[in-house]
C-alpha cells in the first residue's frame, strides 16, 4: 500500500508547488511589506499556469487517475446496512449482485451468469465460475445464500434497511453452483429486484469482523478494491486484477464530497476532480463555457409529484386534483426553473419502466380549465398550502414556489409554500396512519427496478407505505399485477392502473427529473439512467 | 483562596458544564422533529422493517434508560455507534478532530501575523492615511460573510489563478512533520500543505483578524496615552523601544485572552468554513449528523466541542489568576 504521501500529494498537487513557490518568490522579491504582495496575484496566477504547462506534458504517462465528487460520502460501507444512492455508488465498486444492470436499465449478468424460474415460482441462479472476493478466497454458493438472509432475515445479523427489497423471501437454499429463492407467492419482477439490489458478502468475512470493520472496509468481488477508507471524507480503490470482467481501465479511484455545489463545480474547473454530480442549472453554462469540462446528463428513473391527500377536503375532490394539473404549468418550470432538464409527466410511471402507457398526454396546462373545474367542485376561494422540502431534490424550493405561484394565480384558490426541513417532513410522509401525514407536499421518487409496480404500489395503493390514496379499482390492478405470471398480460394491467391513476389525479404530475454530471474533457464516459456511477466504463481521452 | 483551590474550582465547574452540554444536548433529539430511523430506512419501508431499525439503534427503550445508558457508556469512554455509518463514534470524531483543530490553529496564525502588526501601525499613525486604511479592512473583515469570503478566494485563487487548491485537505499538517521524519522533500510537502490550507484558514481567520486589529489598535492608543509612556519619553527612551516593549507588552494582555476565547470558538464555529471548502473537520460532521438525525455522533461532535471551549477557557482563567493573584481573592 502507498504511503499517506504517495496518496496525497498528486501530480497536480506537486505542479502547484511551483505555482505556491512562485507566489511565495514574488512576495518576497516585491520587498516591502504583505500589502504589496497582495498586488502580484496576477503575477501569481501566472506561475500556476506555467505549473499546468507541465502537467500536460506529463499526462503522456499511462496512469489513469480518475477522480468523482458527489454531493454526500457513504453511511458506512455495509452493502446491506444502508438505503440510499450516494453509499450504493460507493460500495457499489467493490461489491456487486447476482445480476446487475446495463445504462438504459436493462437487466444483464452478474455473479450469476444464467438465471431462470422454476417451475414452483421460486427463481434459480447459476453462479459464475472464478469469481474471487478481494481477499483471494472463492465465490461460493453459501456466501450468496448468506448474504440474501442477511438482507431479509433480521435474525442473520442486522436489521436490514433493504429487508424488502427482494420481495418476500420464503427461503433461500445453495446447491452446487446455485442458489434459489424462493417466495410467498409469486414474485414477477424477482429479476428486476435481484438486478438492483441484494449484493453479495463473503460469510466468513462478516461472520469473523465486526460492525465497526464491515462499515471501514471493504470485501466484494467488484472492479474496484477498497485501498484507503477515511470516513466521511474521501475513499481510495485501486483496480481489481482479478475481475471475472477484466481489470478496468483506471489505475486509481477517488471518490469524495462536497455539500456545496458552488465547490464540486470549481473542483471540476480546477481539474481537481473529473466527474462532479448534481450540477445545478445555474451553474451549466460556467462548466459548459470553460475549456476543461462539459456538461453529461440523462433522464434518471426519479420522478417528482405534489402529493394530495385524498381524505381531506378539498383534495378529496377528483375535480379539484385534476384543476390543479391543470394550473401548474410543468413545461414552463422545467424551462425556466430546470433550464430544460427535466421531462414532463402524465402518469406515476415512466417511459421505458415496465407498464408505462404511451397513450396518456400530461394535462395541458389550462388555468380556465382549472378554475372552471375547482367551481365545479365546490371548493372555490379555498386556500392551500404546499410542503416542500429544502434542497432534498434539484432546486425543490424553487420547484414548489413556482407551482404555488401559479396555483395561486388562480382567481378561485390561494397556495402558500411552506418550506420544510427534510427529515421534519419525511417523518410526517411516512407516518402510520394516513390521518397524520401532510395534506399537499412535494416529494420525490426514484424507482430503481424500472418497474411501474415499484411507484404505484408504495405510493397509491392502499396499504402503501407513503400512500395518499385508497381506491379499490386501482388496489385490485395493482393485485392483479402482482400474481399474474403473464408479462404481456402484467404489462397491459399496469399500464390500466397507469391511465386509473392518471384519471385519478393522487399527484400534480410533474417532472422527470434528469441526472446532471460535469465531466472532465480529459475523460468519455456516459452517465447511467439508474443514478450509479461507473466508474469502470470510463476511459481517458 | 490559593491558586490551586482556584484552579480547582474552575476545573469541577468545567465538569459541571460538560455534562450541562451532554444533556442538553440529548434532550434535543427529543423535541426535534425527524427521526434517524428516515435516514436509515427507505422512504417505502414498511413499519416492521422501521420497528426492527428502531429495536436496533436502541430507540425503542425509554428516554431514561437511553440516557442512563449514553452516561454509563461515556463515562468509559464510549460514546456509542453513529446510527447512520454504524461505526464507533469515538473514531469518527477524533479522525475528524485534528483537521478541524488545524485550521482553528492556522486561522489564529494568520489572524495574528497580520492584525498584532496592523494594529500597531494604525495606532501609531493614528489620523492618518494607513490608519484609514487599516481600520477600513478591519471593518470589511468583520462584516464580510466568511461562506462569501470563501467562495471568492476559491473562485480568484484556485479556478481563475490556479495558485491554491479549491477545497478538501490533501495534505495535513502531520505529513509535514513526517516529511522530515522519512527523509521525504520538505519544501514541497510544506507548498503543498499550504496549497490546501492558505484559503480557508484566510476565510476563517479575517473576522478574527479584523477583531484583533481593532483591540490591538485601541489597546495600544489607550497605552500610548498613559502617564508611564509620557515619563518614557520624558526620560528619551527611544520611539521604537517604548512602543514595543512597553506598550505593546500591555496591550498584549487582553489581546491573549481574547486569542484564547477566540481559539476555542472557531474549533466550535469552523462548519460553514468547513463546507465550503470540503474541509474534513468535525463542522462537516456536525452538519451531517444533524441532517441525518444522526444523534450519537453529534453528541460526539458536540461533547468534543464542548469539552474544547470549556478546557480553553479554563486554562485562559488559570493562566490569568496566576499572573494576576487578585482575580483568585475576587
Amino acid at each position: 500500500m502507498p504511503t499517506d504521501n504517495d496518496d496525497h500529494i498528486d501530480r497536480r498537487t506537486v505542479l502547484k508547488y511551483a505555482g505556491t513557490a512562485g507566489a511565495v518568490g514574488l512576495a518576497g522579491c516585491s520587498g516591502n511589506g504583505g500589502d504589496g504582495g497582495d498586488g502580484e496575484d496576477g503575477m501569481d496566477g501566472e506561475d500556476g499556469e506555467d505549473g499546468m504547462d507541465g502537467e500536460d506534458g506529463e499526462d503522456g504517462g499511462d496512469a489513469f487517475e480518475l477522480g468523482v465528487t458527489m454531493g454526500q460520502m457513504d453511511s458506512g460501507l455495509d452493502p446491506q446496512d444502508h438505503a440510499e444512492t450516494n453509499t450504493e455508488i460507493i460500495v457499489g465498486q467493490a461489491y456487486e449482485g447476482l445480476l446487475d444492470r446495463d445504462k438504459e436499465g436493462g437487466i444483464i449478468a452478474g455473479l450469476a451468469d444464467d438465471w431462470e424460474r422454476t417451475d414452483d415460482g421460486s427463481v434459480r441462479f447459476t453462479l459464475r465460475d472464478g469469481v474471487t472476493f478481494h481477499n483471494g478466497d472463492d465465490l461460493t454458493a453459501e456466501d450468496v445464500r448468506f448474504s440474501i438472509r442477511r438482507i431479509v432475515f433480521e435474525d442473520v445479523g442486522i436489521a436490514s434497511p433493504q429487508s424488502n427489497d427482494l420481495g418476500v423471501v420464503d427461503e433461500v437454499t445453495a446447491g452446487d453452483g446455485e442458489v434459489t429463492v424462493s417466495f410467498e407467492g409469486y414474485n414477477p419482477i424477482a429479476f428486476q429486484l435481484f438486478a438492483t439490489n441484494g449484493e453479495i458478502v463473503q460469510q466468513s468475512w462478516v461472520e469473523e469482523n465486526g460492525g465497526d470493520y464491515i462499515n471501514r472496509n471493504a470485501n466484494g468481488t467488484g472492479p474496484f478494491r477498497v485501498t484507503e477508507y477515511s470516513s466521511g471524507t474521501e475513499i481510495l480503490y485501486e483496480p481489481n486484477e482479478d475481475y471475472w470482467d477484466g481489470a478496468p481501465a483506471v489505475d486509481e479511484l477517488r471518490m469524495s464530497a462536497s455539500s456545496e455545489s458552488s465547490t464540486r463545480v470549481n473542483q471540476l474547473l480546477a481539474e481537481e476532480t473529473d466527474i462532479v454530480t448534481n450540477v445545478p442549472p445555474n451553474e451549466v453554462s460556467r462548466v459548459n463555457n470553460s475549456d476543461v469540462a462539459t456538461i453529461n446528463s440523462v433522464p434518471s428513473a426519479r420522478i417528482i409529484f405534489l402529493q394530495m391527500r385524498y381524505d381531506v377536503e378539498p383534495f378529496s375532490s377528483q375535480q379539484f386534483r385534476q384543476a390543479l394539473n391543470h394550473a401548474v404549468d410543468v413545461g414552463s418550470i422545467i424551462e425556466n426553473v430546470l433550464n430544460g432538464f427535466g421531462n414532463i409527466t402524465a402518469q406515476p410511471t415512466l417511459e421505458g419502466h415496465v407498464g408505462y402507457n404511451p397513450d396518456i398526454d400530461p394535462y395541458p396546462y389550462d388555468p380556465d380549465e382549472a378554475e372552471r373545474l375547482v367551481e365545479e367542485s365546490g371548493h372555490a376561494g379555498v386556500e392551500i398550502t404546499l410542503e416542500t422540502p429544502i434542497g432534498r431534490y434539484l432546486r425543490d424550493v424553487d420547484i414548489a414556489q413556482a407551482a404555488a405561484n401559479q396555483i395561486d394565480s388562480l382567481s378561485n384558490v390561494s397556495c402558500e409554500v411552506e418550506q420544510r426541513e427534510f427529515s421534519s417532513l419525511v417523518q410526517d410522509v411516512t407516518a402510520p396512519d394516513i390521518e397524520d401525514r401532510p395534506h399537499f407536499n412535494l416529494l420525490g421518487w426514484g424507482n430503481g427496478e424500472f418497474d411501474g409496480s415499484q411507484t404505484l404500489t408504495p405510493l397509491l395503493s392502499s396499504s402503501g407505505a407513503l400512500t395518499v390514496l385508497e381506491n379499490e379499482e386501482l388496489d385490485g390492478l395493482l393485485t392483479d399485477a402482482e400474481a399474474t405470471e403473464d408479462p404481456d398480460e402484467r404489462v397491459e394491467i399496469l399500464q390500466e392502473a397507469n391511465q386509473l391513476a392518471h384519471d385519478l389525479a393522487p399527484w400534480v404530475f410533474m417532472h422527470q427529473q434528469f441526472s446532471v454530471y460535469g465531466v472532465s474533457s480529459d475523460i468519455s464516459w456516459e452517465p447511467r439512467t439508474d443514478e450509479f456511477i461507473d466508474p469502470d466504463t470510463a476511459t481517458q481521452q | 483562596m490559593s491558586f490551586g483551590r482556584f484552579a480547582l474550582k474552575r476545573s469541577l465547574q468545567g465538569v459541571g458544564v460538560v455534562w450541562g452540554v451532554i444533556t442538553v444536548v440529548f434532550a434535543l433529539r427529543f423535541v426535534t422533529p425527524g427521526s434517524a430511523i428516515n435516514a436509515v430506512a427507505p422512504l417505502d419501508a414498511s413499519q416492521e422493517t422501521r420497528a426492527a431499525i428502531a429495536a436496533e439503534l436502541g430507540l425503542d427503550q425509554p428516554l431514561y434508560v437511553q440516557y442512563g445508558q449514553y452516561v454509563f457508556n461515556l463515562l468509559q469512554g464510549d460514546m456509542g455507534r453513529s446510527y447512520i455509518k454504524g461505526q464507533e463514534v469515538t473514531t469518527l470524531v477524533f479522525e475528524r478532530l485534528p483537521a478541524t483543530v488545524e485550521l482553528a490553529v492556522a486561522a489564529s496564525v494568520v489572524a495574528i501575523a497580520l492584525a498584532i502588526p496592523l494594529g500597531v501601525v494604525s495606532a501609531t499613525n493614528r489620523n492618518e492615511p494607513v490608519d484609514y486604511g487599516a481600520t477600513l479592512l478591519s471593518l470589511g473583515g468583520i462584516s464580510t460573510p466568511n461562506f462569501w469570503l470563501g467562495i471568492m478566494l476559491i473562485l480568484i485563487f484556485a479556478v481563475e489563478f490556479d495558485v491554491f487548491n479549491t477545497s478538501g485537505r490533501g495534505v495535513d499538517v502531520g505529513d509535514v512533520a513526517l516529511s522530515v521524519v522519512n527523509a521525504e522533500p520538505f519544501v514541497g510537502t510544506l507548498l503543498a500543505w499550504l496549497a490546501y490550507i492558505t484559503l480557508p484558514a484566510i476565510a476563517l481567520g479575517t473576522y478574527f483578524m479584523a477583531l484583533i486589529t481593532r483591540l490591538t489598535r485601541s489597546g495600544m492608543l489607550d497605552e500610548l496615552s498613559k502617564g508611564y509612556v509620557q515619563a518614557a519619553r520624558a526620560k528619551g527612551l527611544p520611539r521604537t523601544l517604548i512602543r514595543y516593549k512597553h506598550a505593546l507588552r500591555n496591550t498584549l494582555i487582553p489581546v491573549i485572552t481574547v486569542l484564547g476565547l477566540q481559539l476555542g470558538t472557531l474549533i466550535g464555529g469552523a462548519v460553514i468554513t468547513e463546507a465550503v471548502f470540503s474541509w474534513p473537520g468535525l463542522g462537516t460532521l456536525v452538519i451531517e449528523s444533524i441532517n441525518q438525525r444522526d444523534w450519537p455522533a453529534l453528541q460526539g461532535s458536540l461533547i468534543v466541542i464542548g469539552t474544547s471551549f470549556v478546557l480553553v477557557n479554563i486554562l485562559v482563567d488559570v493562566v490569568y489568576a496566576y499572573l494576576d493573584p487578585e482575580v483568585v481573592n475576587d
